[in-house]
């Protein structure tokens, strides 16, 4: 419980941290801090002196914070400079679409990688494992918009296996409840379900491919180093020196202890995951928060900026924070009181 | 025919291009229901041995043996099989670092009761032998001393004092009821009543179950008082073996001697305040090894003809290598 705490009170000063500096944003963008922070461009000065008393914008700076980070706590974000919309709204649409994104390669990562990384480590130092290290370390490599754009080119142009962009078919009416496009599907009432489905995972196998690639590759390697590491600890030679057999020591001593190093290193790997994600989703004009932020620069949009960022990073925090705390509840020769690290 | 037979074992370590003979034809033999000990400073290859004989060596060591066989069956030429089959049976190993030797990540029950071969879990269906084994784990718990079972057997390693995860290595070692107990320095940082209380212990398995035991150690008080046989290493060479009332009466190598006189308990006549007879020097590192008898250097008694390896010479079951070796005139 009182590691809860600590996670706690560690992801809400962070945020705090990341809220102070989304509202320095306000005045450190250019033009009107009054636009910047609403997204509202006041159509005449009774209208702009409202608007400034309702942000309370006339006040110190303390308080005009403090205003603000009630405003957002109760999903008051503004509005976009360009569509207009409610920013809530278009946040809620496009983070989804990330998130799926990510999940699903990072998913594929797992299921691959860590058999794949964990039998290249049991067998190091021989021709199976040289092959998979240097496919891996190939598959590394590719800097990830190269890589989907190849994706495009091969699998979209020539072969005209998969769907250039988008998520679904526009046939498909899917009403928007929870963001995510499977779920989404099935829960339509509308459509036949099995054939939205499998465009929907036509539309989504490019995208994820280019992105698992890379997750993949870094997730084989850090097993296989992390299974070598183990294999060379004295207790793994106590526990053959026992007679266990090849797969009791594998599973009772060798994994366990192998996979305890790499979830944190997984934590990390969530960072540069969403980064790809939006390199990704804006090639294959995915609707998710990368091309949304991205558009957003391209206009100027400082409101959406401001709140995308905050957004991102939040989702971002709050992932790694909870793999941390889950590998601190179930790592026993971790104290359980030691400090909590973002 | 004795339980487990070593001839000529070398092992050669590759390092940046040569080879370097860790272990230089050691012979080993340890009859059934013998205690034999093991002695020799620290870096003379005792570890090694017991890595040997338990099949732990990485791959970059070589190992070759002109005989290394358990009950007449090889062991260099044993199906892995066997060899892990035998490991769970027969042979049961303590290692020298009891807290690297156990699983951080496991409680010290769950690797205890792994440990338990099959054919001693009593029970048809997975509670009863669930039981079977969590009371066989209880009472070798309390076998080699140590009295909160409760507390101890959901502790993890990182948790324990270093006398209790000693002790329970050797819980982990003799809840299979071996033939053969490797100890390598089991009672090393235990406090004298510790020592005690566990020396007994082995020395009565030994007793009543006929558990033979190669017992590796420094404390020579405990290994005179406990074992039949010894064995002295120097640098990797087996340099004197034989009975343990032999060898301390009248010991045939310059070694051994020094290596028993080094121990006060052993000399009544000890004058106040008097130096301890050492041998000079330290010994060599592996990398500047002498050739010939590698005590040469060190050795009182040495002369030119040390320079060319000395023959094991026998004397009934009394052996040694050495080529003027001590107490002959009076044969």
């Amino acid at each position: 419980m009182r590691i809860l705490g600590r996670f706690g009170i560690l992801f809400s000063l962070t945020l705090l941290v990341l809220a102070i500096f989304s509202f320095a944003l306000a005045y450190l963008f250019p033009g009107d801090v009054l636009t910047n922070l609403t997204g509202i461009i006041p159509q005449n000065d009774a209208h702009r002196e409202l608007l400034i008393q309702k942000h309370r914008l006339d006040e110190a700076y303390f308080f005009q914070f403090v205003h603000y980070l009630s405003e957002m706590l109760q999903g008051n974000w503004g509005y976009s400079f360009v569509s207009g919309l409610s920013l809530k709204e278009e946040i809620g649409l496009a983070l989804p679409a990330t998130i799926e994104l990510a999940f699903y390669a990072m998913f594929i990562a797992i299921v691959i990688g860590l058999p794949v990384g964990c039998y290249a480590g049991l067998k190091s130092y021989t021709a199976a494992d040289y092959s998979i290290n240097s496919v891996s370390m190939v598959g590394y490599s590719f800097p990830v918009f190269w890589l989907a754009l190849l994706f495009i080119l091969l699998f979209s142009l020539e072969l005209n296996i998969a769907p250039l962009s988008g998520r679904i078919s526009l046939l498909f009416d899917v009403p928007d409840k929870t963001g995510f496009i499977l779920i989404d599907i099935l829960l339509a009432d509308n459509i036949d379900t099995s054939l939205a489905l499998r465009d929907a995972f036509h539309h989504l196998l490019l995208p994820t491919l280019a992105l698992s690639v890379i997750s993949t590759a870094s997730m084989i390697r850090m097993t296989r180093r992390s299974v070598i590491d183990v294999l060379n600890r004295p207790y793994i030679t106590a526990a053959r020196s026992r007679g266990l057999s090849r797969w009791q020591t594998f599973s009772r001593h060798i994994l366990r202890n192998a996979l305890l190093p790499v979830l944190p290193l997984l934590a990390i790997q969530i960072t540069s995951l969403i980064t790809n994600a939006m390199i990704v989703e804006t090639l294959f004009s995915w609707p998710g928060i990368g091309s949304w932020l991205i558009q957003a620069i391209y206009q100027r949009d400082y409101p959406a900026l401001r709140v995308g960022m905050l957004a991102v990073a939040t989702v971002v925090i709050m992932l790694t924070i909870t793999i941390d705390l889950f590998n601190r509840l179930i790592d026993p020769s971790r104290d359980k009181y030691e400090r909590a690290t973002v | 025919m004795p339980m487990l037979d070593i001839k000529n074992l070398t092992l050669e370590i590759e390092t940046a291009g040569t080879r370097v003979k860790a272990l230089d034809k050691v012979n080993l033999t340890i009859n059934s229901g013998e205690i034999r000990a093991l002695v020799g400073e620290s870096g003379s290859g005792k570890s090694l041995i017991v890595s040997a004989i338990s099949g732990a060596l990485p791959q970059k060591f070589h190992l070759t043996a002109d005989r290394m066989s358990w009950k007449g069956k090889s062991l260099l030429s044993m199906p892995t099989e066997e060899r892990r089959q035998l490991m769970r049976r027969d042979i049961a190993v303590v290692f020298q670092n009891p807290g690297s030797a156990l699983d951080p990540s496991a409680t010290l029950g769950e690797q205890l009761e792994e440990s338990i071969p099959d054919e001693l879990v009593e029970g048809k269906w997975f509670w009863q032998r669930r039981q079977s084994r969590r009371k066989s784990a209880i009472s070798t718990v309390h076998k080699v001393g140590i009295k909160h079972h409760r507390h101890y057997l959901s502790a993890y390693p990182h948790q324990i004092p270093t006398d209790i995860s000693q002790k329970f290595m050797l819980a982990m070692a003799l809840i299979s009821q071996p033939k053969l107990l490797i100890a390598d320095d089991p009672t090393r940082g235990m406090e004298t009543t510790t020592k005690t209380q566990v020396l007994k212990l082995l020395t009565r398995l030994n007793q009543t179950k006929s558990l033979s035991i190669l017992f590796i150690s420094h404390d020579l008080l405990a290994i005179s008082s406990m074992c039949h046989s010894m064995t002295v290493l120097y640098c990797g060479q087996t340099v004197e073996s034989g009975r343990m009332k032999m060898l301390r009466k009248r010991p045939l190598h310059p070694y051994t001697k020094a290596l028993l006189d080094s121990a006060p308990s052993f000399q009544n006549d000890l004058p106040p305040k008097s130096l301890l007879p050492t041998l000079d020097g330290t010994i060599p590192s592996l990398k500047h090894v002498p050739i010939g008898c590698r005590l040469g250097p060190r050795c009182p008694r040495a002369q030119r003809d040390c320079v060319i390896t000395p023959a094991v010479r026998r004397i009934h079951d009394h052996t040694y290598s050495c080529h003027f070796p001590l107490h002959m005139e009076k044969l």
